[in-house]
């Protein structure tokens, strides 16, 4: 089924749909009650500490275990001797089994690849003394060089991985350069810059975590996780460990943020499932917050070379991207399919004739690249910022430059010159009122006064689309079981992966509407594979959109069933029957009616009393699987900003996103995704930092050099919302990843404006304030005070 | 992040903390609100075999304003001297620099004390003791003595402090005359170590001239320093022959070893350090010729 009358929209007018409804999350959440993985305590557990490379790149000469075991309660201490033959298949259902993958051993085996990789695993009656073990374990390392640099990995001599020349994990052609090049010989205008995006972490607060209880007698694995898919983690358990998917059981209540990070099992999880059989409890693993920043993956670090070619008046002629990104040593999952989006979708919601682009992936012995929350982003922080030098070099306003770029609505579906087939999107709708949320002109009118005072302020704007909801593979469809119990009461079992997206409010408040019944009266059961339906859980954009279709085409035959039961009992015509605060009522009757109780009742323990052909019991399962392969969502971010010269310190003052996701669910969720995105996005532009030493030794492996942005660093957030519904269920489409594809490029257009007096030009992340006074500096010469 | 195991020890009072500390030696460390140093045992930087709790010694605690000095207690939390009226009237430095340090709750258990012995370059008390030339009491089983400030931080995270030696108190002079203060600050973001920054401390003669500068600066060496250069050039100057920014210039300008990291170079911090020694300075100077 698809199309948003048949599945998602309920008969009855939608009573929370669309409204600010109190998030279900927040209760337990905001008194402290939530369960995450590390609130998991099962009796007689064990846990697990791992032994780090301290070095970029050695051999392992040996491994020395003898006096950590001799400790008072150390267990065990496995390296990859140990483990890593265990492991059966080793893929993901995210990427699929046929993908040229890169090695993923889980413990390091002969090498280690970059400071940080797991050569052992104590296993010790508590953590204490699991590091204390961790200290005694010797590893004789010979030092290799390392290729830290990945910008330089492809000259090189040396190989983060044998098999992989120049270190080249990977690549896509793309689309040819030599087509545009005859546009790019003749374009009145050409800008072409090298722009780099340092790496970046995901910091969820809660670290990486999983406890795994083996039950020997039943050959049942049971796994509490820290995960966004707790069904990507039971199949990707079943797999590694050769145990058939029903005896693997993956629970996971709350998880605090993944973006990214925990959407699959990584090699620290692979060694405590592979160790779960060999130790005789539970074995927990909880990552530290200093290995979450040197381990568990790093993501945004690329350069590219990029161009755009421009008509004297402005117009787009052709774009042109070279994008060439570090994966680290052991990236996960297979970067290479994702960093295709960054070509296809570089020439945005723009009017681009024509386009050209390829794509490298690059080994270094650093960390590992992950997902991060809009995987993809460079394309739009290139775009932009290409778009505001060609503005300055135009001598036009950036604004009026897209706005003679932006797609209308009356050119719609475009097809992208990458083959992207856009629809459903305001682009320019969006821009506008972001430039209006702002009163664009007298903020001009306000930078020339600052500016003959000595003040610098500028403003920056990223316009972008999105794909969303992309329905294939493991993500191809999502599945709901509603029970309404016997009182009448409600359950709503989805596969869940609640990572903060709020998926518990979302999930209550549509089938509260699809039933017409009162949201107090409906619960949902969710990140339990023993009773929930398979799910591609929380990835993509897609939670909202598919588990809308899925509570949409799994209520649809509820309410079939509730109204042919209130129909018969009512002696009714079913048309006529209305579902309305846990009631069936006969329209224009109003004395006239049923509850959802009593027909529960009549369900379950009255089987003869039903219509002839209606099943008892009011339970069912549904699986909404889409038409369209993606859903497109698209948003203007707007950014102003001081900047002061003398220091280099960056002071946003406004931060404005105007966004059509279509109609929202719950605007409370949309405007908290977008804030949790933006903010990202802003510590990904001023000030967040995954750096290395020349000698690959990571230099951010805590907060005091992990320089996240804070509440005072950030400006209130204020929201537009342009509502164009998509073709999928309720029209609703994606939103969890879009506020940290805008913010970079509008927060660096931002400070580009404001230093525009200077001449200087952006090109490199982040925007520290060394960076800034060093562009005052070179724009023109002289040194500020 | 887990400490190593050590034995935990928390003395009643002064004589029974330095006797722990004397009989202990170099395997102990003492903890105060812990704000540094628990941080530095979670990641096994620091490896104490004894700490040392100094939460029961309640007579470490309070200010006191007495014959032209202020007495605050080693024990005294930040956020206490920000609630200080006494403190925000007679030493105003002291009480401008509080909200610098970290954020409220780092300053809800951080104290005096422990942010002077800890004697982190990148401190702001450390910088505020040097400019108003405080003196700091010790105590250990050999008795009371006073250290001055200008002798009290002697190297890297090291102080005058013997091992036996507690900081209990630190006596700062009232505020007195034409005089101003200011504290200014540059870091990444606010709460952070700064990458640089000025305490200044400045009184005016009858005539309206410098009688007395002190410049303490912070993140900008391996200690707290001075800026001896800088106060002189200043001292006996009117007011208004002084070049703010030629005064931040000098004082950096005197430094041997600014410290570089990944928020910033040495060239940076130096560039922002004469920065902020002016704003400090013009601020100082605003207060102390309208005072």
């Amino acid at each position: 089924m698809t199309g948003a009358p048949a599945t998602g929209a309920p008969a009855a007018a939608a009573r929370y749909a669309g409204t600010r409804v109190p998030r279900v999350e927040d209760p337990r959440l905001l008194t402290g009650h939530g369960t995450y993985v590390d609130d998991v305590v099962r009796p007689g557990t064990l846990h697990a500490c791992f032994v780090r490379s301290p070095l970029a790149r050695a051999r392992i000469v040996g491994v020395d275990a003898a006096e950590a075991l001799a400790l008072d309660g150390v267990h065990a201490v496995f390296t990859a001797a140990d483990l890593n033959p265990d492991v059966r298949e080793q893929w993901y259902t995210l990427i699929g089994k046929d993908v040229p993958d890169t090695p993923r051993p889980p413990l390091a085996e002969g090498e280690v690849r970059f400071v940080g990789d797991p050569v052992a695993m104590v296993v010790a009656t508590d953590r204490y003394v699991a590091e204390d073990a961790a200290e005694l374990v010797a590893v004789d390392y010979e030092p290799l060089p390392p290729v830290v640099d990945y910008a330089a990995a492809g000259e090189s001599g040396e190989l983060v991985h044998e098999g992989y020349p120049g270190n080249l994990a990977g690549e896509f052609p793309g689309a040819p350069f030599e087509d545009v090049e005859p546009v790019f010989a003749e374009a009145p205008v050409v800008v072409r810059r090298t722009i780099r995006q340092q790496a970046c972490s995901q910091v969820p607060i809660e670290t990486r975590g999983i406890v795994a209880e083996w039950s020997a007698p039943s050959g049942e694995l049971t796994i509490w996780a820290a995960t966004q898919s707790p069904h990507e983690v039971r199949l990707f358990c079943s797999r590694l460990l050769g145990l058939p998917e029903q005896r693997v059981r993956v629970v996971m209540r709350d998880t605090g943020g993944g973006f990214g990070q925990k959407v699959i099992p990584q090699r620290e999880d692979m060694c405590v499932m592979l160790a779960a059989r060999k130790v005789p409890g539970p074995l927990k693993w909880i990552e530290d917050r200093r290995e979450n920043l040197q381990s568990a993956g790093m993501s945004r670090h690329a350069h590219a070379d990029t161009r755009i070619a421009l008509g004297s008046d402005g117009a787009i002629l052709a774009a042109a991207i070279d994008y060439v990104e570090d994966v680290g040593a052991y990236p996960v999952p297979w970067p290479v399919g994702t960093s295709a989006a960054v070509g296809m979708f570089f020439p945005g919601p723009y009017r681009v004739p024509k386009a050209a682009w390829a794509t490298s992936s690059v080994f270094s012995n650093t960390s590992g690249r992950t997902a991060y929350r809009g995987p993809w982003q460079f394309e739009s922080l290139a775009r932009e910022l290409l778009l505001d030098a060609a503005a300055r070099k135009l001598g036009l306003d950036p604004a009026e430059v897209r706005r003679r770029n932006l797609l209308r609505r009356d050119e719609l579906p475009y097809t992208n010159p990458c083959g992207i087939p856009y629809d459903d999107i305001t682009p320019l709708e969006t821009f506008e009122q972001a430039l209006e949320m702002l009163d664009y002109e007298a903020f001009r009118r306000e930078q020339e006064r600052a500016r003959a005072e000595g003040r610098y302020i500028g403003v920056g704007t990223c316009t972008y689309v999105e794909p969303t909801s992309a329905a294939v593979g493991l993500h191809a469809t999502e599945g709901a079981t509603i029970r309404i119990e016997p009182s009448g009461k409600v359950n709503v079992y989805v596969s869940g992966g609640s990572s903060g997206n709020s998926i518990e409010t979302t999930v209550v408040q549509l089938t509260a509407d699809a039933l017409g019944v009162d949201i107090a009266d409906v619960s949902t059961v969710q990140g339990d594979t023993a009773v929930t339906p398979f799910g591609g859980g929380a990835a993509g954009s897609r939670s909202g959109s598919m588990t809308a279709g899925a509570v949409g085409e799994t209520a649809s035959v509820l309410r079939e069933r509730i109204i042919a039961i209130a129909a018969h009992r009512l002696e009714a015509d079913p048309g006529d029957i209305e579902l309305e605060h846990g009631r069936a009522g006969v329209r224009g009757v109003p004395e006239s009616g049923v509850t959802l109780a009593e027909i529960a009742n009549a369900a379950y323990f009255q089987p003869e009393t039903l219509p002839p052909g209606v099943p008892a019991g009011l339970e069912a399962s549904g699986r909404y699987r889409p038409e369209h392969p993606l859903v497109y969502a698209n948003a203007t971010h707007l950014c102003t900003c001081e900047v002061d010269i003398v220091t280099g310190a960056v002071k946003l003052l406004r931060y404005i996103v105007s966004e059509d996701c279509g109609p929202m669910i719950n605007p409370n969720v949309v405007e908290g995704q977008i804030a949790g995105g933006v903010v990202q996005g802003i510590g990904n532009a001023l000030c967040e930092h995954l750096a290395y030493d020349a000698e690959g030794n990571p230099v951010a492996t805590t907060f005091m050099d992990y320089l996240l942005p804070t509440a005072a660093e950030i400006p209130d957030i204020e929201y537009g919302h342009v509502e164009t519904p998509s073709p999928g269920p309720g029209g609703y489409k994606g939103v969890g990843e879009g506020g940290a594809i805008g913010a970079p490029p509008a927060v660096a257009n931002a400070v580009a404006d404001a230093l525009a007096p200077f001449g200087a030009e952006i090109t490199s992340l982040p925007l520290t304030p060394e960076t800034i006074v060093a562009l005052v500096r070179g724009g023109d010469g002289t040194v500020p005070r | 992040m887990k400490p190593p195991s050590f034995e935990y020890h928390v003395p009643g009072d002064v004589d029974e903390a330095v006797g722990l500390l004397a009989d202990l030696g170099e395997d102990a460390k003492a903890i105060a609100g812990g704000q540094s140093l628990v941080p530095m045992l979670a990641l096994r930087l620091a490896n104490p075999e004894h700490l040392v709790d100094l939460r029961r010694l309640d007579g470490l605690r309070g200010v006191e304003e007495r014959g032209g000095r202020v007495r605050i207690g080693a024990g005294t939390t930040q956020a206490a001297v920000a609630r200080s009226a006494e403190v925000a009237r007679s030493v105003p430095l002291m009480a401008r620099a509080t909200p610098l340090i970290g954020h409220f709750q780092i300053r809800n258990r951080g104290t005096v004390g422990g942010s002077l012995a800890h004697a982190d370059a990148s401190a702001e008390y450390p910088a505020v003791v040097l400019a108003l030339d405080a003196e700091l009491e010790a105590v250990s089983p050999r008795g009371t003595r006073t250290i001055p400030a200008g002798d009290f931080f002697t190297g890297l995270w090291s102080t005058a402090l013997d091992e036996d030696e507690l900081l209990t108190a630190v006596d700062l002079p009232v505020r007195s005359g034409r005089s101003g203060f200011a504290i200014e600050e540059f870091a990444r973001r606010g709460g952070d170590f700064a990458i640089a920054g000025a305490a200044v401390a400045v009184e005016l003669d009858g005539s309206g001239r410098v009688a007395r500068c002190g410049i303490g600066l912070f993140g900008l060496g391996s200690t707290p320093l001075r800026a001896p250069g800088a106060e002189a050039a200043v001292t006996g100057a009117a007011l208004t022959d002084i070049d703010a920014d030629e005064l931040g210039r000098t004082a950096v300008g005197e430094l041997d070893a600014v410290p570089a990291d990944l928020h910033a170079s040495a060239d940076h911090r130096a560039h922002v350090g004469a920065v902020i020694v002016a704003r400090a300075w013009r601020r100082a100077a605003e207060e102390a010729a309208n005072g």
